[in-house]
Order: structure tokens, then sequence, then C-alpha cells
């Protein structure tokens, strides 16, 4: 084969590899690229949808952090929701995937239950819910008052609005069981059998070979979850509108209700890419310190 | 092979230059269609969509695609789909408009000028004079229907306690003692203890006394009946601090709080008030006239009708939807002929029998034969003519066309009154915060 004619099919087999990715480019370009460069030029405009946008500048920026009275309430509300919600989902989910790999009777029954609430659309779940947490007739307080205790305010206290949604958005973690499980069957049998000659019980399993070659797992999870959390809105929107007394305003309702209600969708820009960069900023602290804590095979340390 | 990827190619494109440039389908019959938008209970949408085909019966060149939005409370939902259809240049024809982005809307000309064609239809003189919304002197609007607040309650509830049934004529209410008195007489808990009692159980009632709906429009004939107010009629000052307004909202406030008359808000969804009513959980409830459609249906219930409570003075407050037609429409004359026929209750009598709207049309309220055409039915329970049309009289608009007052409630009111119905705080701090915060929020900026 001479070098010329190598140099032509490379460029056949270029041209063929742009072909077969092109409708992806395309779609990409329109439907991502091009939105956010405009979301970009939004944010520096005073806009309300209906009228001319006025160019501003960074003045919607300096507002955000200047003016804007609910931008550190929900930013407060959304990391408190972030924090309760991650760890507590984590753990669940890999309970949850433990249990669901054992040897038990029934297991796809099982499995089946468990992922069931991930299919159920969000705002249905949202609305049987909040009937679940009504102060005077929902279900949990029927049981708590026939159980002796007192009614809980769940959605109707501030201080108990954050780890109610919290609470609830345990109910979702079907994919991440999913995710979990399949890990957890990627785990060779031959390492339980060593730890069992050596003489170790389920905790050592647990402890020296699932949690270790589990950890890249753990860590994709962490950062699907946290960015889900910190996107928190259908929720909100739906049960609580932000209330009582914003309590549960989330970042992105604040967001919705600038952009929607207010007709500032300039502002409403501009704090989307704020959510950006600290969603962006969180999820690099937590990849760049991740090496203490995760473990891949062939990993020298 | 470069056949093949030039056919290739030439489909992508194909296709997604169709996905672009796609329009809607093209209109290839000679019949006019337009569109008419609209919010409302599944019952409205059965009576407004009747009413569309009616039209459509005596109009056979049109046809009406009704556009049914079934809205919130607040109507933050209908609103950013306007803005949707706005920025994307696919507006209705003629429909409903939300009052507080009417003023919003009609200063950026969305809004077809209407004063040429009242002048011309003789609608001027007909209509009561509340119904035209004008600004700057033109008008843009003509609220849907003449709606304001009442107080219903279970006939059977009263008598079950006691109580006297209330009066119906809108200047001899009850005071606000004597109806607090009422209601601690209405409300038991599960052991039958009323407030106030010792031993009475507040976490668990049987039968509360009376419900009040908590959104915006329903606060303001207690703030005036109290003499307060809560932003100023020109829009640049607040009067959410002045000692009237603050007794007010306490007043409510201690209905839930102090009482426990009333059942305490829950996460902005309780269990309906008319279900409780026919239930009877409930004795009162104060919420707006429109609830009539659906309390009317209810064989079981037997229901009244009261005159407001006074605080000091009686008030009552005129709202309504917008209706508009809209200036991108391409058929203006037929649309307009639309908003008339809704607008006209001989035309749509349903609406009015069934007790969703009152009339806008002055006869009906002035000439007997015609108010009994919308009133001597089942569903008007008795007074409801001294109680609610009467109280037109003293109504007052709802402060639709103040600059912001979206986001004045958005972010500044709502959560004021909200930490007040929680009991977290009482009505002076939580509305003199406000007040300071609105003031320095810059967003006083006058009216449309």
């Amino acid at each position: 084969m001479s070098f010329k004619k190598r140099g032509m099919n490379d460029r056949r087999q270029n041209l063929w590899g742009w072909i077969l990715i092109s409708p992806l480019v395309m779609g990409l370009t329109l439907w991502v690229v091009f939105p956010m460069g405009l979301s970009i030029f939004t944010s520096m405009t005073r806009w309300d949808m209906i009228s001319k946008p006025e160019f501003v500048g960074f003045q919607n920026y300096i507002e955000i952090f200047t003016k804007d009275e609910l931008f550190l309430k929900s930013i407060r509300n959304t990391v408190y929701f972030t924090l309760l919600s991650v760890p507590m989902q984590m753990l669940v989910a890999l309970m949850g995937a433990l249990l669901l790999n054992s040897s038990i009777n029934g297991k796809g029954v099982f499995r089946t239950i468990f992922y069931l609430p991930s299919l159920i659309p969000i705002v249905v779940s949202s609305i049987m819910w909040l009937w679940m947490y009504n102060h005077q007739y929902g279900l949990i307080n029927f049981f708590l008052n026939n159980l002796g205790l007192d009614k809980v305010k769940w959605i109707d206290s501030t201080e108990m609005v954050i780890p109610s949604l919290s609470i609830m958005n345990i109910w979702n973690i079907g994919n991440v069981i999913v995710i979990f499980l399949a890990g957890l069957q990627g785990i060779p049998d031959d390492l339980m059998e060593a730890v069992e000659i050596d003489g170790g019980n389920s905790w050592h399993k647990f402890h020296f070979v699932i949690l270790p070659l589990l950890s890249p797992i753990i860590l994709y999870n962490m950062i699907v979850s946290l960015i889900k959390c910190l996107q928190l809105f259908v929720e909100p929107y739906i049960m609580t509108n932000g209330g009582p007394v914003n309590s549960s305003l989330s970042f992105v309702l604040h967001i919705y209700n600038n952009a929607f209600k207010y007709g500032k969708m300039g502002m409403a820009n501009a704090m989307a890419w704020v959510l950006f960069i600290l969603t962006m900023f969180i999820s690099l602290i937590i990849f760049k310190t991740s090496d203490q804590w995760t473990y891949y095979e062939g990993d020298k340390k | 092979m470069r056949k093949l990827v030039f056919v290739f190619i030439s489909v992508l494109l194909f296709f997604s230059g169709t996905a672009l440039f796609a329009e809607g389908k093209a209109d290839t019959s000679d019949k006019t269609v337009l569109t008419y938008v609209y919010w409302g209970s599944p019952a409205e949408d059965k009576a407004i969509k009747n009413a569309l085909s009616a039209f459509e019966g005596a109009h056979p060149g049109i046809t009406v695609e009704p556009m049914y939005l079934p809205g919130d409370l607040d109507g933050s939902t209908y609103n950013a789909k306007m803005k949707a259809l706005a920025a994307s240049g696919k507006l209705p024809d003629v429909g409903y408009f939300r009052p507080e982005e009417f003023g919003n809307y009609a200063e950026k000309d969305f809004f077809l000028k209407l004063d040429d064609l009242i002048a011309r239809d003789n609608m001027d003189k007909t209509y009561i004079p509340q119904t035209w919304l004008k600004i700057e002197g033109n008008t843009y609007g003509a609220y849907t229907a003449a709606e304001c607040q009442v107080m219903w309650y279970n006939k059977d509830v009263l008598k079950e306690a006691g109580v006297p049934l209330p009066p119906t004529d809108y200047t001899k209410a009850w005071t606000w003692d004597q109806f607090v008195d009422y209601l601690k007489m209405i409300t038991i808990d599960t052991n039958g203890k009323h407030p106030g009692e010792s031993g009475f159980d507040s976490g668990n009632v049987a039968r509360y006394g009376v419900s009040y709906d908590l959104w915006s429009a329903m606060y303001y004939p207690s703030v005036w009946s109290n003499g307060g107010g809560i932003i100023s009629e020109d829009g640049k000052s607040v009067l959410l601090d002045k000692p009237e307004t603050i007794e007010a909202f306490q007043n409510i406030s201690d209905l839930m709080n102090v009482y426990n008359v009333m059942p305490l808000m829950s996460g902005g969804t309780n269990i309906s008030p008319s279900i409780m009513m026919a239930n009877k959980q409930l004795g009162f409830w104060v919420t707006g006239q429109w609830t009539l459609l659906e309390l009317g249906a209810m064989k079981n219930l037997n229901l009244g009708v009261a005159a407001l409570p006074i605080m000091k003075k009686p008030a009552q407050i005129y709202l309504s939807g917008v209706n508009v037609v809209f200036n991108s429409s391409k058929n203006p004359e037929e649309a307009w002929e639309l908003q008339k026929w809704m607008m006209n209750p001989e035309k749509t009598l349903d609406l009015y029998t069934s007790g969703l709207w009152m009339p806008t049309k002055e006869s009906f309220y002035s000439s007997e034969a015609d108010l009994a055409k919308w009133l001597d039915n089942d569903v008007h329970p008795e007074g409801y003519r001294e109680a609610v049309v009467n109280s037109m009289k003293i109504s007052v608009n709802e402060p639709i066309k103040i600059r912001n007052i979206n986001q004045i409630w958005g972010d500044y009111l709502n959560a004021a009154v909200e930490s007040i119905w929680i009991g977290k705080s009482s009505a002076k701090d939580a509305l003199t915060e406000a007040a300071e915060k609105i003031r320095k929020s810059g967003l006083l900026q006058g009216t449309y």
C-alpha cells in the first residue's frame, strides 16, 4: 500500500466518521450548544420575553449578589437539601442493593418493588406525598396519631419542610440501586471465597472487598445524585410553592419564578449560569478528592 | 460511494430542514378558525365548551378551537404559557387573560384596541362601567364576568350546632366578634368538646367553623372592611403596616392559631372545603362566588349564603379574569364577535344560571325580568341577591394595574402572610418587615 493511497483511505474513513456522527453533532449544536450561547447572551440583557431585549452587560450578575434578597436563602435551602439527601440516598441505596444481591427467594419481586417508584412520574408522586404529609388528614400523621405520638407538621413548618422533601426523595432511588447492583454483580466470587478461607465474616467481606471495589460506582452515583439534588424543582413547585415563608424555595424554583412569573428572563439566565458554575465547582472538588477513597483495580498507590 | 454519501447528506438535510421550518398545518378550508384560550375547573371547561359550540352553531362560517389551560390558583402556569406563546408568535385569537399581567401586555400593544368597536356596537351603555379595562384612556379588555367574595354555609351544620342563620343583607352582617363566637359553637373535636373548653384537642377536630381561601385577592375584602390597604391605588406607597391592615390579618390568623376554628394551612392544599362542607366537617366557607358551580351541583348539600362578616364597614371586591382580543389575530372582526357572544348573558345563560359567573350586562342587575333569568333556579340559594348581587354596589376593583404586583406578592407578601398563617410570627412583625423590604426593593413604580 503506497503512502498516498493510505492518505486517501484515511480521508475517506474520516469522512465516513463525520457522516455517521453528523446526526448527533447536529442535534447537539441545535439543542445544546446554540441554546447555551443564547442563554449567555440573554443573561446579559434585561428581557421580559414580550418586548425587545435590552443589553445591560454584567448588571444581572451584580444584582444577584447585591440586590436579590432570596438568592442566598434559596441557595441555602438547596445546599441543605443536598447535604441531607445525598448521604441518605447513598446509604439506603447501598443497603437496598446489598439486600437484593443476597441469595433470598423472590429476589425478582423485591427488585421490581424497589424500582417501581422510579417509574411513577415525579408530579404524581409529589401529589401523593402531599396527601401523605397533610397535617390534618395525612397517612403518616394518622399512623403517628394511632401510635399515640403527636402529629408532625411535615411540609407546613419552616423547620421540617426540607427534611420532608429529603425523605420523600429516598423514594426515587431505583436507578441508584440498579447501578449499585450492577457493580455488586461485577465483584469476583474468588475474592469473597478468599475472605471466607481466611476466616472472615460478612462484615469483613463488606469492609475489605465490597466497599473498595464499589468505590468508583459510589463516586459516580454521588456525583449524579448531587447534580440532581442541586436541581431540586418539581417537588417544591408542586407541593409547597417554595413555602412556608420561602423555606423550601429551591434555587431552580427561584430561577423559574424570575423567568416565568416576574418576566425577568435575563436575570433568570444569569442565575442559571451561577448554578452551573456552582455545580461544576462542587463536582470538581469531589472529583479531585476522590483519589483518597476510590480504588480502581490495577491502580498502583 | 460518493453518490451514497450525497444521498445520505441530502436526506439528513431534508429532515432537519423540515423539522426547523415546519410551520403549523396550512389552513385549506374556507372556514375561519378562531382559537379561544381559557382556564378554569373541569366544570368551567365544560360550560365554556358548550358556549363555544353554541357560537359555532349560530355562525356557520366560523370554527372555534378551545385552548383549555387548567390553571393553578395564582395563575403562574397560565402566565408562563402566555409568555411562551407570545415569544414564539403563536398567541390565540381571543380569550381569557390573567388580570395581573393585563397592564404589562396592554402597554406593549398585544391587545386589540376596543374603543371604536364598543362605540360602533353600543356596548358602553349596556354594560356596567366596571366591565371595561382601560390603560391610558384606551380600552384593551373587558372583565369576563362580575365576580366577588362570598360566604357559603351548610344549613344543617348550623342547625346542629344551634347557631342562628346569618343575615343576608350585606349592610347588616354579623360583626367579627359575633362571627367568632358562632364559629366556636360550630367547632368540635372528636370528643365533642368546643374550643375554649378544658380538654379540647386542637389536633383532632371533627368539625371546623370556617375555612377562608388564602390567596391574594381573597384578603382584600377583610382588609378593606377594617379600613386597611395593601399597596396604595397609585402603586407608589405601601399601606401594609397600617394598624388596620395588621389587625385584619391578625383576625384571620387567630381563627387558625388562637381559636382553632379554621383548618391549618397545609402546603397550600387541604381537603377541598366544598367536600368538607358537604361532609358536615365545616360550617362556613369564605371563597369566590364561582365555587357555586361546584356547590350547586351537590344535591345533598343544604347550601346557604351569608353576608360577609363586617370588621368595621361592609366591603366587597370586584375581581375576574380579563377577556381580550389579541392584536395578532388574523380575524379581529370574528374574534370580537366571539368575545361579544361570551359577554352576552342571553347567549351563554348556562354560565350564569349554573353559578359560575355573574353578568356584566347592566340590565341583568336592574331589570326584574332579567334578574329572574339568572337567579331563579335551584342553584342560587335564598338570599343570594341581598348578600352577593347587591354587595356589588360597594365593590372595589382588584388593584391589578400596579406595576410589579406579581413580584411584590411573590417575593415579599406571600412569605410574610404565610408566616402569619402558620403562627410563626405576629401580623405586626411580619407585615412591618415586609413593608420595609418592599419600600427598599425599588419595585414600587406606580401603575400602568
